[in-house]
């Protein structure tokens, strides 16, 4: 159970959230909870449903790549809820626990066969909200040898925003749908 | 303290919110907090300086950071800029 109850389904009429809500149940991030806890802003909610979506399921930067990097920052946000989600899409395009775990805790490692650019992209999460005062200039010249400006900001915008919904849901005590409350 | 002792932020914390705002306004805030705590890290990383002086003007970047600091303070860097 949340700090904060989540608005049941049914209760929820808006059809733009609810619509996004269906898209959002297809893909697999986030389930319905986010969208039920936001749904009491419901100001906020659509355009906060929207953003995770797109920032997540679009784009020009790799979906799986994303999905790595979203669980990366999950895990380290240690926000059990978001860690425990699957987008379905990445599942479909054969990216496994194993691959997921790589990427989170050795992509460094070249046997681990993350390219050049996949393996910026992750430090460039990795070091975010570690350390920011590493994601400086150099860093961003090396960024750039991989990806271009419009890629950059593409990862930092997703970056920024999930974690900072990772820590949101976090501070509510939100759990892994399948963890016992 | 989402950002810094999230850990902090447990059942007696959201008890006391209660005490001055609705459930509703506490998911407003929550969000909005959790908005910004990510978005102001990755402008800092930027270099990204506000676009108004402390008394409203509108100034551009290289001005803009002789106000507010070759650092600008940001959750990531706060140990720096305090």
């Amino acid at each position: 159970m949340t700090h904060i109850a989540p608005l049941p389904k049914d209760a929820i009429a808006d059809p733009e959230l609810r619509a996004l809500m269906a898209e959002a149940e297809a893909l697999g991030v986030p389930d319905d909870l986010f969208a039920r806890i936001v749904a009491r802003a419901p100001e906020q909610a659509v355009p906060l449903m929207r953003a995770l979506l797109i920032s997540h399921n679009r784009g020009n930067v790799d979906h799986d790549l994303k999905e790595i990097i979203r669980i990366l920052l999950a895990r380290f946000a240690n926000d059990k809820y978001f860690a425990s989600l699957r987008s379905a899409r990445a599942r479909a395009n054969g990216l496994t626990e194993q691959r997921i775990d790589d990427g989170c805790f050795a992509y460094e490692d070249d046997a681990k066969g993350f390219s050049a650019a996949e393996k910026c992209a992750l430090r460039y999460a990795d070091l975010m909200f570690l350390d920011a005062n590493q994601v400086n200039k150099s860093f961003y010249d090396e960024m750039k040898l991989y990806w271009t400006e419009a890629q950059i900001m593409e990862l930092g915008a997703f970056i920024a925003f999930h974690y900072g919904m990772q820590m949101f849901m976090r501070s509510l005590g939100a759990r892994a749908p399948a963890e016992p409350a | 303290m989402m950002s810094v002792n999230p850990d902090a932020v447990d059942a007696a914390f959201f008890d006391e919110l209660r005490l001055h705002y609705s459930d509703d306004e506490v998911v407003e805030l929550g969000a909005f907090i959790g908005f910004n705590l990510g978005y102001h890290t990755f402008f800092g990383t930027l270099k990204f300086y506000p676009l108004f002086s402390p008394d409203g003007r509108l100034v551009n970047q290289a001005e803009s950071e002789k106000l507010y600091g070759a650092a600008p303070s940001s959750l990531g860097n706060a140990e720096t800029a305090e």
